[in-house]
């Protein structure tokens, strides 16, 4: 394969040759201004450690308070999966779902695969399903809704705090350390890139998918 | 072809006007690696998903879903999404009306945060995207960049207008203490995340490459490129 890589514009189909990229730099389609690729500085190990970080908070959010409700004395302590599934034991399971889908599972699993793709680059042979795996990544990425939810719970803040007084709890910090992890992962997160990683184990080991 | 790097620009008005597409080439790019396969490939060679040069059905199926959003928009904003019950009283809610109680208690950035998340941009995200459905259908040339600029916009903050469920959830989840102060989710809750979810599925299946088609040259029977 040569040095310079053709490429054409997800969003306008333009086709790019793609220039040898230093670290730091982009590429930008020259049409419709969508962002090619870019180079980030120790790409992998940020994205490992970035991910892996985020991981371990969001599985940290679950176990203690997440926020707590005085009013008149009366004390209610929920966690994050309390928040919840407290909707869901109204007629609103599907929305108590969509919740539990896009705040903690979709995160979790995509952080999981993100850790799995980059192992299998750094392994000698890559693990099966690795494209497969990268694939679904993707796919899931516009169903993340963490940071809307903890803008939700900013708002709602605001709208009973002159009913009662609100606190946060171990876990609230904890989520909002995920959310700020998850995306300096993305910032570092590049499409083009990833699949040549890929690419490139493939090619070298001779396996055809 | 022209490429921007954020170091130097390199000179790229001499490009400007080359509107050479994968698909002139006979070439499709793989949606999902990125890979470059010719016409003849069937799946990607690099990672074996199917090839195609535009989404399949991508103008039916945003139009149908954007119809859906529509009669979504109905009930998402006249039933009401939370009930408030407070010493034995039940008051019903609906999006506008919490957004004039906050505005009216003088918390103005968030009713302004309320008020565009959940009333102005659902509206909005539906008026572009049946304006690029629109100006896709008729294939007429307007302008191709302002277009894709209000694609990519409309991608981006669709997602927020979800804040509102959230909000309706977490008050849920916190205030229940019995008949003396306690929130339930209401109809509206049901059909805002559906509408959400709709226009979201609209906007991704809505392939913004269709924008270009008209600017886009086209091979002649020599193999030459020529304005479309």
């Amino acid at each position: 394969m040569t040095k310079t890589e053709q490429l054409a514009c997800h969003e306008c189909d333009l086709l790019v040759a793609l220039p040898e990229l230093s670290e730091g730099q982009k590429a930008v389609c020259p049409r419709c201004g969508y962002l090619l690729t870019r180079r980030v500085k120790n790409a992998q190990s940020r994205l490992a450690a970035l991910s892996s970080g985020a991981l371990l908070f969001l599985g940290l959010s679950v176990f203690f308070p997440f926020l707590s409700f005085t009013v008149q004395g009366n004390e209610r302590e929920v966690t994050l999966l309390q928040s919840i599934y407290s909707i869901g034991d109204e007629i609103f399971l599907s929305v108590a779902i969509f919740l539990f889908l896009t705040t903690i599972l979709i995160p979790a699993v995509f952080l999981t695969g993100m850790l799995y793709v980059l192992l299998s680059v750094k392994n000698k042979q890559l693990f099966p399903y690795t494209s497969k795996v990268l694939y679904g990544l993707f796919m899931l990425l516009p169903w993340d809704m963490s940071e809307i939810f903890l803008v939700g719970i900013l708002v709602s803040f605001v709208k009973i705090a002159t009913l009662a007084d609100i606190s946060f709890g171990l876990s609230f910090i904890s989520y909002t350390l995920f959310i700020l992890c998850l995306a300096a992962t993305l910032m570092t997160l590049d499409k083009f890139q990833i699949w040549q990683w890929v690419k490139y184990r493939d090619e070298r080991n001779g396996n055809i998918l | 072809m022209g490429i921007f790097c954020s170091e130097k620009v390199i000179e790229m008005n001499q490009y400007e006007n080359h509107h050479i597409t994968a698909s002139a080439k006979q070439l499709y790019s793989c949606h999902v690696c990125l890979t470059l396969n010719s016409f003849d490939e069937d799946h990607c060679i690099n990672c074996g998903a199917k090839l195609h040069s535009r989404n399949k059905n991508s103008m039916q199926n945003t139009i149908a879903l954007l119809v859906t959003s529509i009669i979504l928009y109905v009930p998402a904003n006249t039933l009401p999404i939370m009930y408030t019950q407070y010493l034995g009283e039940k008051t019903a809610s609906t999006i506008l009306g919490g957004v004039i109680t906050l505005w009216s208690q003088g918390s103005y950035p968030i009713a302004l945060i309320i008020f565009i998340a959940s009333v102005l941009v659902p509206i909005a995200k539906i008026l572009a995207l049946s304006w690029l459905c629109y100006s896709v259908v008729t294939n007429k040339g307007y302008s191709f960049k302002k277009n894709h600029r209000l694609y990519r916009l409309t991608e981006f903050i669709g997602r927020w207008s979800m804040v509102d469920v959230f909000v309706v959830a977490i008050l849920v989840a916190l205030i229940q203490m019995g008949t003396f102060m306690s929130v339930h989710p209401g109809e509206a809750a049901l059909a805002f995340g559906a509408l959400v979810i709709t226009t979201m599925i609209a906007a991704i299946t809505f392939d913004s490459r269709l924008i270009w088609e008209p600017v886009n040259k086209k091979p002649d029977f020599e193999g030459e490129m020529v304005d479309g």
